[in-house]
C-alpha cells in the first residue's frame, strides 16, 4: 500500500490546527483506480493504479467516453457511436465525517442501468444530480448517481427545444440547457436558460454565441461561449446565470473545452490551439490568465490533490506542468511519441489523468499508460494495456476504513463502526499480502457468551440504541441478534493451544492448531477473512474446526469475537447468519451493554 | 506628503504624526499583510491591527466556511501573508489544501489556541451508510467564538501574533486590544443580563445546525438541534422526528433560522412541532455592512436580542 506524500507545509498544518487531520494517521488506506477504455473495442477496464493489476474488463456496446462523478462512486461510459450508455460502481466511496473521511472499498461493477438513446454526447454531473444529453433527442435526461448505485433509474426530462449538440447542468428542481440555434439547430447553440422539469423556463434567456464546452469548480458551473464564460450558482431556490466576458487584455479568441479546478475554484480552456486561459471568475476581468503552449494541446486536466497544478499534453508528446497561480508551464517532459493533431478529432491521442501521486497519461498507440511523478515530475512507471487505451478517469484517495467483516453488516456494523485507530482493519478492502495468519494466543483468556443477556433484556437498551439511529425497529434488531447471537456454548476459554467449550455447564476440551485463513467475499461485495483451527486431539464432542471471525486481518488481541464451528470447513464458510459472540467474562452484564453502546 | 497637505487637512494632521511617530520604519505600502479565513476574525484582526494591517477575509459575510471554495486569488493571498488566522479545530476544511497550494510561509494562527473549548465525546453529527445511521463524532467544538470570554481570547492571540511579526506596531496592537477586551467585558455581562431576563423555563430554542453549544454553556439558553457541528450533514427524517420530540419534552419556545443556511430545515421543524420562526440568528459569519451584525459586538447583541425576543414574545 502506497501513501500520498503530504509536503511539509501539509504537516506544519495538521500540527497547527492540533486535530486529528485523518490524512496524517497511521490507519489510512489509500486507493486509486483507472477506469480506461478502447479506442476501437467496447471495453472499459480496470486497473489499480498503484500495482497496475487488471481489476475487471467490463464489455460495453461500443468505444467508450469516460466520465466520473464528484464524489467517485460512479463512473459513466458514454458510447456514442453505440447509442449507449453504462454506469460503473467504480467500487470505492467516501464518507466525509468533519474530523475524518472513510473510505469503502469494493470490487467495481457494471450496473444493470443501461441507457440508450440517439447520439449520447454531454454527461453533467452537479452535487449526484446528473445530465445525460443526447445529439439527437429534444430532451435531455435527469437522474441521480444514488439511484444508479443502487441499480435504478428514475428518470426526469426536461425540454431543450430541438435536437442540438448542447448541454445541460442539473440542478434539484431545475437545469440549465443550451438554446439551439433557431436558423439551425446543427450550429452551435446560441445560449443558456433554466427550465423546469414541467417544461417552464425560469428567468431570462442569456446569450452565449457558439457554446460549448462546460465544466464545474466548487459551487460554480461555467459553460464556454464565444464571447467570455457564463457561470451558474445556486443560492437557494433556482440557478442563476452570469455572463462573465474574456479580459480585454486577451488576444481575439475563446474557449470551447473546460476544466473546472478542485480544491481551488478555477476554470482553464482552451484558448485557440496552442493556448490556455486559466479563470479565476472572483477577480472578474483581471482574473483571466493565458498561457502559451509550446505545440497544440491534446488533452488536459487539472490536479485534485496538488490544487495549484493543472496538467496539459501536448501533439510533441510533451506533458505540461502548469501552475495556476503564476500562470506559468512549471515543467514539461517528454512522456509518449509526437500524436499530431491534423487528422480527424477523435483519432486515438493521450489522455490525462491524475491519480494519487501520478499524472497517467494513456498512450493508445503503443499500448501503454505512462506513469509521471506529479511532484517530481518525472517518469514513475508504465502499466501495459491491451489494444488502443484511450480515455481514463481515475478514482480515489485516502481514508480510514472501519472494521466491518461484512456478514453482519446490516445492523451489526454499527457497533464496530467506531473502533478505528486501535488496528487496521476495514470493511471489505485489503491486499491479499496485508492478511496474516494469527495464532491461537490473539483469542486467549476467558470468553462468554452475550446470548444470554440478549435473552434476559440486558442488551435491550443496546437494541434500543441502535433503533434509534438505524431503520429497524429495536424488536427487529432483537430478532436478527437472536438468530446471530444463538448458541448453547456459553463459554470458551482458550489457554496456549487447549481450548475449551462450555456446554451447559459442561466442559468439552480438544487441542486445536491454525488451519491458516480464509478470505470470504460477502453478497454484497465486500470482504472478511475467518481465521482457522482444526482439532490435533480431544473430546469427541468437540468441533473439527472453529473459525474466529473479529474484524482484524493481521495478529492483534481480540477484544471480542465472533465464532463458527463444526465438523466441515467448507460449509462452515457458508455460514453467515449464526454468529455466536463472545465477550472477555471479566465483564459485567453492564460493562458488555457499554462496549456496546459505545462503538 | 507634503507640508501644505498636512496644514490643510488639519483635523488628520495630529492622527498622521501619531502614525508616523508610531511606525517610523513602515511606510504605508509595508502594511503588515493579514489573512483570516472568516468574517467573524476578520472583524477581530480589523479591531486589533487598525490602519497598520493589510486584511483579506477569505469567507464573507453570510457565507458558510463548511462548504467554501477558495479562489486562487485566496492561495496568492495567502503566499504573500505575513500572517494567517485561522479558527482551528477543523472549522476551515478548506484550510490545509488552499495553504498547500499557497506554497505561504506565513505564521498559521490557530485562534482557538487557550480558548476553553467544548470536548464532547459524544458531539458531531449523524451519518448514514448503507441505509444506517451512524454517529460520527467531531468531539471539539468549533464554534467557540459564540462564547465572549472565547473571544477574548481569539482577540488576545492576535495581539501577540500582531506583535511577533510586527514588532514595532506591537504597542498600537496591545492598546487596540485593550480597549476591545474591555468592550468585550461589557458585552459578556450584557448578554448574562438580557438572558437573565428571559424566564428560566423558556430558555429552550431550535436551529438546525447546533453552532450555539458555548452560547449554551457560557449563557444558559439550551439549543436543540437535529444534527451535528457541519453543515454538510443531512438531517435525516428520524432525527427530526426525534428533535420534535424532544422540542415537546422541553417546551422550546421558538425556532431560529442561520444567516448560512437556508431555511427550508427549520421551516420543516417549526410547522411540525406547532412553533413559528422566531428570526435569524448569526453562527458563522457576520452580515454585509448593511446588516444588523456587521461586527461581532453587534452579531452576538442581535443574537440575544433575537432570543429574548421570540421566546419572550416581546
Amino acid at each position: 500500500m502506497r501513501r500520498l506524500t503530504l509536503g511539509a507545509s501539509a504537516l506544519a498544518i495538521a500540527a497547527t490546527l492540533g486535530g486529528g487531520v485523518a490524512f496524517a494517521d497511521e490507519d489510512d488506506v489509500t486507493a486509486w483506480r483507472l477506469f480506461v477504455s478502447d479506442h476501437a473495442e467496447p471495453v472499459v477496464k480496470v486497473i489499480d493504479a498503484l500495482d497496475g493489476d487488471l481489476l475487471d474488463t467490463f464489455k460495453v456496446e461500443g468505444p467508450a467516453t469516460l466520465h466520473r462523478t464528484s464524489s467517485g462512486a460512479a463512473v459513466f461510459a458514454v458510447q456514442g457511436g453505440a447509442g449507449e450508455v453504462n454506469a460503473i460502481k467504480s467500487g470505492i466511496a467516501f464518507h466525509d465525517h468533519g474530523d475524518h473521511g472513510d473510505i469503502d472499498i469494493d470490487d467495481a461493477e457494471l450496473l444493470h442501468v443501461p441507457i440508450d438513446g440517439s447520439k449520447p454526447a454531454h454527461f453533467v454531473e452537479v452535487q449526484g444530480n446528473i445530465a445525460q444529453w443526447f445529439d439527437g433527442e429534444d430532451e435531455v435526461r435527469v437522474f441521480t448517481e444514488k439511484a444508479v448505485l443502487e441499480d435504478k433509474l428514475d428518470v426526469r426530462t426536461a425540454n431543450v427545444g430541438a435536437p442540438h449538440h448542447g448541454v445541460a447542468v442539473p440542478y434539484q428542481n431545475h437545469v440549465v440547457v443550451s438554446i439551439p440555434n433557431p436558423e439551425d439547430a446543427s450550429k452551435r447553440p446560441i445560449g443558456a436558460r433554466v427550465v423546469d422539469f414541467e417544461g417552464n423556463t425560469v428567468g431570462e434567456d442569456v446569450a452565449c454565441p457558439g457554446l460549448h464546452g462546460s465544466a464545474g469548480s466548487g459551487s460554480l458551473y461555467a459553460l464556454a461561449c464565444d464571447t467570455g464564460l457564463l457561470l451558474i450558482k445556486q443560492e437557494g431556490g433556482a440557478p442563476t446565470i452570469e455572463h462573465l466576458p474574456y479580459a480585454s487584455s486577451l488576444p481575439e479568441g475563446s474557449s470551447s473545452t473546460l476544466i473546472g479546478g478542485k480544491g481551488l475554484q478555477y476554470f482553464i480552456g482552451n484558448y485557440g490551439a496552442d493556448r490556455i486561459v486559466i479563470v479565476d471568475p472572483s477577480e472578474g476581468e483581471n482574473g483571466f490568465q493565458l498561457v502559451q503552449l509550446p505545440t497544440r494541446r491534446v488533452h488536459f486536466t487539472v490536479d485534485p490533490i496538488r490544487s495549484r497544478f493543472a496538467y496539459v499534453i501536448t501533439e510533441d508528446g510533451q506533458l505540461h506542468k502548469v501552475d495556476v497561480l503564476d500562470g506559468k508551464i512549471a515543467q514539461s517532459l517528454k512522456v509518449t511519441d509526437p500524436y499530431s493533431m491534423d487528422g480527424h478529432w477523435s483519432d486515438p491521442r493521450p489522455r490525462v489523468a491524475v491519480a494519487g501521486e501520478n499524472v497517467i497519461v494513456t498512450d493508445p498507440l503503443n499500448a501503454k499508460l505512462h506513469l509521471v511523478n506529479a511532484e517530481t515530475f518525472a517518469e514513475a512507471g508504465e502499466i501495459a494495456v491491451e489494444g488502443k487505451p484511450f480515455n481514463i478517469v481515475a478514482v480515489g484517495g485516502s481514508g480510514k476504513v472501519h472494521d466491518d467483516d461484512g456478514e453482519e453488516a446490516h445492523a451489526h456494523s454499527h457497533e464496530h463502526a467506531h473502533s478505528h485507530g486501535d488496528d487496521q482493519i476495514y470493511k471489505g478492502y485489503f491486499e491479499d499480502s496485508q492478511i496474516k495468519d494469527r495464532a491461537l494466543s490473539d483469542w486467549e483468556g476467558d470468553w462468554q457468551s452475550v446470548y444470554p443477556y440478549l435473552q434476559d433484556g440486558t442488551l435491550d437498551p443496546v437494541m434500543a440504541h441502535k433503533a434509534e439511529s438505524g431503520e429497524q425497529t429495536a424488536e427487529e434488531y432483537k430478532a436478527y441478534y437472536e438468530v446471530g447471537y444463538k448458541t448453547d456454548v456459553e463459554r470458551i476459554t482458550i489457554d496456549g493451544d487447549i481450548v475449551t467449550f462450555f456446554k451447559d455447564g459442561k466442559p468439552l476440551k480438544a487441542r486445536y492448531a491454525s488451519d491458516g485463513h480464509e478470505i470470504l467475499t460477502y453478497e454484497k461485495g465486500n470482504r472478511g477473512v475467518r481465521f482457522i483451527f482444526k482439532k490435533v486431539e480431544g473430546d469427541a464432542d468437540t468441533p473439527e474446526y472453529f473459525q474466529f471471525s473479529d474484524h482484524k486481518i493481521a495478529p492483534a488481541k481480540a477484544d471480542h469475537y465472533h465464532l463458527y464451528w463444526g465438523d466441515d470447513r467448507a460449509a462452515l464458510l457458508k455460514e453467515v447468519t449464526n454468529w455466536p459472540t463472545y465477550y472477555p467474562s471479566s465483564l459485567n452484564a453492564k460493562e458488555i451493554v457499554e462496549e456496546m453502546m459505545a462503538h | 506628503m507634503t507640508m501644505m497637505k498636512l496644514t490643510r487637512f488639519g483635523a488628520s494632521l495630529i492622527a498622521v504624526l501619531f502614525a508616523a511617530f508610531v511606525l517610523p520604519a513602515r511606510a504605508e505600502t509595508e502594511k503588515l499583510s493579514v489573512v483570516a479565513t472568516f468574517s467573524i476574525i476578520g472583524d477581530f484582526a480589523r479591531v486589533v491591527g487598525g490602519d497598520r494591517i493589510e486584511l483579506r477575509t477569505l469567507v464573507g459575510p453570510d457565507s458558510d466556511a463548511h462548504v467554501y471554495a477558495p479562489k486562487p486569488a485566496d492561495a496568492i493571498a495567502l503566499a504573500r501573508a505575513d500572517v494567517v488566522l485561522v479558527n482551528g479545530l477543523l472549522f476551515e476544511g478548506f484550510l490545509q489544501r488552499l495553504v498547500e497550494a499557497s506554497g505561504t510561509s506565513a505564521a498559521i494562527v490557530t485562534l482557538t489556541d487557550g480558548a476553553d473549548i467544548v470536548h464532547d465525546p459524544d458531539g458531531g453529527h449523524y451519518h448514514y451508510v448503507n441505509g444506517e445511521a451512524i454517529f460520527h463524532a467531531a468531539p471539539n467544538d468549533p464554534h467557540a467564538w459564540q462564547s465572549v470570554s472565547n473571544a477574548k481570547v481569539y482577540v488576545e492571540n492576535i495581539a501577540r501574533a500582531f506583535c511577533t511579526a510586527d514588532a514595532e506596531g506591537c504597542p498600537a496592537y496591545e492598546a487596540n486590544a485593550a480597549v476591545y477586551l474591555d468592550e468585550l467585558t461589557a458585552l459578556g455581562d450584557e448578554i448574562r443580563r438580557a438572558v437573565d431576563a428571559i424566564p428560566e423555563d423558556r430558555r429552550v430554542a431550535v436551529v438546525a445546525h447546533n453552532a450555539f453549544r458555548y452560547f449554551e454553556r457560557d449563557y444558559g439558553v439550551t439549543f436543540l438541534a437535529p444534527q451535528g457541528v457541519s453543515t454538510e450533514s443531512e438531517a435525516s427524517a428520524a432525527d427530526v422526528a426525534s428533535l420534535i420530540r424532544e422540542i415537546r419534552e422541553k417546551r422550546a419556545a421558538a425556532v431560529f433560522a442561520e444567516n448560512i443556511s437556508d431555511a427550508r430545515l427549520v421551516e420543516q421543524i417549526a410547522s411540525e412541532a406547532g412553533l413559528t420562526l422566531g428570526g435569524t440568528l448569526y453562527s458563522d459569519a457576520l452580515s454585509p455592512v448593511d446588516g444588523p451584525a456587521s461586527t461581532y459586538v453587534d452579531l452576538m447583541r442581535h443574537n440575544v436580542s433575537t432570543l429574548g425576543a421570540a421566546i419572550t414574545g416581546n
